[in-house]
């Protein structure tokens, strides 16, 4: 090999050991910045997040008329859109909470006459029944009524604000299961709801254990509930929605799901505070049945979301 | 060799690394150059109650949320972690707090550590 050339490729090698190592260098400076990832649903909470936690528990315990679509209008509220969108956002989520607003007030209905038969010390179960019926009934319209301001809210998302918009969803739905998750059985977490609840009413050991007794007693007869219907619609749902193309009215199997989750959760309340009810002094009662009567009042539709 | 030679070399050598650090530095770390991160914060990423009443921000084209003294961001159905705070976020954490919806009474506020995590709560 000529001299010339032997220096000619010993300098493009060393270029691009340079080169390599130069990049190398920036790789490794970089691996700091780098993401780590970590499955999609969160596993931890820290102190800072119990009374986040806590709040929506509440909510979700009492408020399920809307079912999935209730998720999504929830995610509206902290969705962070930019101004421009901001109207427009405002618009659907009031439109979407118009269009629930009947399955709202048949839940109210529900609520509102247990926490009269709490307050008396005689829940009427027939009325219960009838009320769980309606809410039923009103559950199972949500999603067909809701498809054209879905279809609306997809056209108006930039599609990072839809990935939002689906964690968010299934941030919901996860946080909703753990609010309604069986009472009856014998492992309690600390700050689950039931737990909560004794310490907010001031009950006894001995009360705790009789309602829970009543609880395992009720829950043969509560109707069972599938969760994975629930998430099977949702992931359709996040993985459409994350798509360019959506279309709501493809979603028909949302209305059982909606119907099931709305009327399982519903069912589970009213079973709930059954075995409960019994077990309450006269103060413990009249505290409760404030507490029922709060939510069957509280209207999300009256709140702008700013 | 002659010394013309070897100073082309060595030029070869400086130059080429100083491409492939601006290269790399600059397309793989575009958005993570930024300070540390403020000491004494935990770290894990976000909780589902977080995720459902907080607003993220929009980064670098994901939704993001500071969280636990991190910026987490949601790429293909995972999490991935800034470990680094990127200029552009810090800036966004010093404007302020993220806004959280309160959905019940005795609401608390977000994670920017004491009253700057406050958020509005509503009902």
């Amino acid at each position: 090999m000529h001299v010339k050339n032997l220096f000619s490729m010993l300098s493009v090698r060393c270029g691009s050991l340079g080169l390599m190592l130069g990049a190398g260098i920036g790789v490794v400076a970089c691996g700091g910045g780098s993401a780590r990832s970590a499955p999609a649903t969160s596993a931890t909470s820290s102190p800072a997040d119990d009374e986040t936690t806590a709040d929506l528990t509440e909510h979700h315990r009492y408020h399920h008329h809307g079912g999935i679509t209730l998720f999504i209008a929830m995610s509206l509220d902290t969705l962070g859109v930019s101004p421009e969108q901001q109207a427009g956002v405002e618009r659907i989520r009031r439109d979407l909470y118009a269009r629930m607003e009947p399955a709202r007030a048949a839940e109210q209905n529900l609520t509102a006459t247990l926490a009269n038969g709490i307050a008396t010390g005689s829940v009427d179960t027939a009325a219960v029944d009838a009320a769980l019926a309606q809410l039923v009934v009103a559950a199972a319209a949500v999603q067909a009524a809701s498809a054209v301001p879905l279809n609306d809210l997809h056209a108006l998302l930039t599609p990072p604000e839809r990935v939002a918009l689906v964690d968010k969803v299934q941030a919901h739905w996860a946080v909703w299961q753990k609010a309604n998750a069986d009472q009856a059985g014998a492992v309690q977490t600390e700050g689950d709801y039931f737990t909560r609840l004794a310490t907010d009413l001031g009950l006894t050991a001995e009360q705790v254990g009789r309602i829970r007794a009543g609880l395992a007693d009720e829950s043969k007869a509560a109707p069972p509930f599938d969760p994975q219907e629930v998430s099977t619609v949702l992931v359709a749902f996040g993985d459409a929605f994350r798509g360019d193309h959506f279309d709501a009215v493809a979603f028909t199997t949302a209305r059982g799901a909606n119907a099931h989750m709305v009327g399982w959760a519903a069912a589970h309340m009213a079973h709930f505070l059954e075995a409960v009810s019994p077990v309450l002094t006269a103060d413990q009662r009249a505290n409760l049945a404030q507490r029922l009567s709060e939510h069957a009042s509280h209207n999300p539709s009256a709140e702008a979301s700013p | 060799m002659s010394r013309v030679k070897q100073t082309r070399i060595v030029r070869s050598v400086a130059c080429a690394f100083a491409l492939g650090v601006t290269v790399v530095g600059t397309a793989g770390c575009g958005m993570e150059v930024g300070a540390d991160y403020p000491a004494g914060y935990y770290g894990d990423y976000p909780s589902d109650a977080y995720i459902a009443t907080t607003e993220p921000f929009y980064y670098g084209g994901y939704p993001t949320y500071w969280y636990g003294g991190h910026w987490y961001y949601r790429n293909g159905g995972r999490w991935g972690r800034y470990d680094r705070e990127p200029a552009g976020l810090y800036q966004r954490r010093m404007a302020g707090a993220p806004r959280q919806h309160a959905y019940e009474r005795g609401r608390s506020g977000g994670h920017f550590g004491g009253n700057a995590g406050r958020a509005g709560g509503r009902r």
